[in-house]
């Protein structure tokens, strides 16, 4: 386990590499710059802006100084937020991503995860034709339909959550949650209703029954476990799809989280603060492969490798 | 799958053949009427707050989401099916080199590399599938590579090569027409992928742009008024689950019955 972790880590160095340098050049390439403003600035304020922030150098030596920045932890100035540096923003909006995914991938997960048991159980009887039915449904939710869709149901109709910001309570939470956990609910809980009705047709668990083991037990101490495996190989791309549903729900529900840094910077042409988000991102993902892996590894014992 | 597939061919047909029967086109601005309710002078839906047909809109809407998704999974079926079935047929290294390629592409955030191909590329409809076309064909890589590797083994295949078949005439004459099968099954499953990643750009004002419309874009301006007109969000977003659903129980479905085939 600890070489899969360092193997994994060693990895991820290169991948981060290529894409910090791929979003480097495609926003170099853009159109306009951050400092393209209503007026014109005078040439000499321009060139002193641009050399202040490294502008004026050549590209490859841009990135190389980006990159020894990056290496001390360093992300850079916010070109935009004036004042800002993109570690502040990012450490302000990073919470508030990470609240909202989170409890949106608990929630689906156990969601999910119940409903496809369930309906394995039923395999071929009308619930599990029912409830598969409704799961591929969820998965067809947009986060941009369900999100405005809810806040008009139950923000505006029923005025049970508010629709817009934060609050000090955690009733702001509850729209932006289940709109970004409907479409993952429904992929979990058919990843779910395959693993398990799988397991339950495989030769080990028929030699379960025919010694006689209670059900409940077989299911719990046999089929349970590898039954989860699908399950966890999707966490790690269910994490990227929280990820950018977040983009349109923070938009639609006005959250100050990432996602909306990240689209705001790449219009306003914030070099580093799109490149600082962009990198988070990644590692983000590549983390949470890694935990997905792990999971797996801890739940079918032959894939682990090393 | 076939009630499905009918409510899919339904949505299409009323895309393409109705709007040149409408009296209205999706830019005209009917100046007498602006903002009017359904039913009202010739509007069958109403108009929007310019003025302009809501039902041209939401079927030429309709139309352009489609055909952008359509092309984007062809770009993602020929990237694929090019990459899958070469590193099948290969094997050995270059098999193993270019799936690493795929399973490290897999770990990128492409969703951000997407957004930022659009910002920078002054969002032309053209760029607009040909990047989510290069973002979408991995998984069609995957299966067809694993298609091929088991076709490889097959007699007939066998029996091709011992008389003498050239490798590139097996490849497109008996391998090829094998895998189309499942290609068309998850091209099937990558068309609604696709919908959902064009009008999730519209919808962000990243994707198409006026005066062409697509259901990502009217979703947008819906959930604008929707506190005054909820079926202003409801049509488009109702048509969009609509398509992506029937989509992918289609596309399942076919690719579960070609599983249960080979079996």
């Amino acid at each position: 386990m600890g070489r899969l972790i360092a193997r994994r880590l060693l990895t991820a160095v290169p991948t981060l590499l290529a894409i910090i340098i791929l979003s480097f050049i495609l926003m170099r390439l853009a159109p306009g710059g951050p400092f393209d403003g209503e007026r014109p600035l005078a040439p000499e304020v321009r060139a002193a802006l641009e050399a202040a922030y490294g502008l004026d150098k050549s590209l490859p030596e841009q990135v190389w100084m980006y990159l020894t920045r990056l290496a001390q932890g360093d992300f850079g100035p916010s070109m935009v937020y004036r004042d800002f540096t993109v570690s502040g923003l990012v450490a302000e909006a990073l919470p508030v991503s990470l609240l909202i995914g989170g409890c949106a991938l608990v929630l689906a997960s156990l969601l999910g995860i119940s409903a496809g048991l369930w309906a394995a159980l039923r395999a071929g009887k009308w619930q599990d034709e029912v409830l598969m039915l409704a799961a591929t449904l969820l998965t067809a939710l947009p986060t941009f339909v369900t999100g405005p869709l809810l806040a008009l149901i139950f923000g505006l109709w029923l005025g049970l959550f508010p629709v817009s910001g934060q609050n000090d309570g955690w009733d702001w939470l509850v729209l932006p949650v289940v709109a970004l956990a409907l479409p993952v609910t429904g992929a979990v809980a058919k990843l779910a209703r395959a693993g398990l009705a799988g397991e339950l047709g495989s030769d080990h668990i028929r030699a379960a029954r025919a010694r006689g083991i209670a059900p409940l037990t077989i299911l719990r101490r046999h089929a349970l476990r590898p039954a989860l495996v699908p399950v966890a190989s999707y966490l790690g791309p269910a994490a990227a799809a929280l990820l950018t549903g977040a983009v349109v729900i923070e938009t639609v529900f006005g959250l100050p989280g990432l996602g909306r840094y990240f689209v705001q910077g790449a219009l306003n042409r914030d070099y580093p603060l799109v490149l600082g988000v962009v990198t988070l991102y990644a590692a983000l993902i590549i983390l949470f492969n890694l935990f997905a892996d792990l999971i797996y590894g801890w739940l079918d014992p032959r894939m682990r490798e090393g | 799958m076939r009630p499905a597939l009918v409510i899919v061919a339904l949505i299409v047909l009323a895309a393409l053949l109705v709007p040149p029967l409408l009296p209205f086109d999706h830019v005209a601005i009917d100046w007498d009427s602006v903002r009017v309710g359904m039913f009202t002078d010739g509007h069958l839906l109403g108009t929007d707050d310019l003025g302009r047909d809501r039902l041209a809109r939401l079927l030429v809407g309709t139309r352009v989401t489609l055909s952008v998704a359509l092309a984007a999974a062809l770009v993602a079926l020929v990237i694929g099916v090019a990459w899958g079935a070469i590193a099948g047929w290969v094997g050995g290294r270059t098999d193993e080199l270019m799936m690493r390629i795929v399973d490290g592409l897999y770990a990128l955030p492409f969703m951000f590399v997407v957004i930022l191909l659009m910002v920078v590329f002054g969002r032309s409809i053209l760029l607009v599938f040909l990047g989510i076309g290069f973002v979408e064909w991995l998984t069609m890589a995957r299966v067809v590579r694993g298609q091929v590797i088991a076709l490889k083994q097959r007699p007939f295949i066998l029996a091709a090569e011992a008389a003498g078949s050239p490798a590139r005439a097996t490849l497109l004459r008996h391998i090829l027409p094998n895998v189309a099968g499942v290609a068309v099954a998850y091209l099937m499953l990558t068309v609604p992928h696709v919908v959902m990643i064009e009008s999730f750009l519209s919808f962000l004002g990243l994707g198409v742009q006026e005066p062409l419309t697509s259901l990502g874009i009217l979703v947008n301006e819906g959930a604008e008024e929707m506190d005054m007109n909820p079926s202003a969000l409801l049509l488009p977003g109702g048509v969009l689950v609509l398509v992506i659903a029937c989509l992918t129980i289609a596309g399942e479905r076919f690719r579960d019955r070609l599983a249960d085939a080979a079996r």
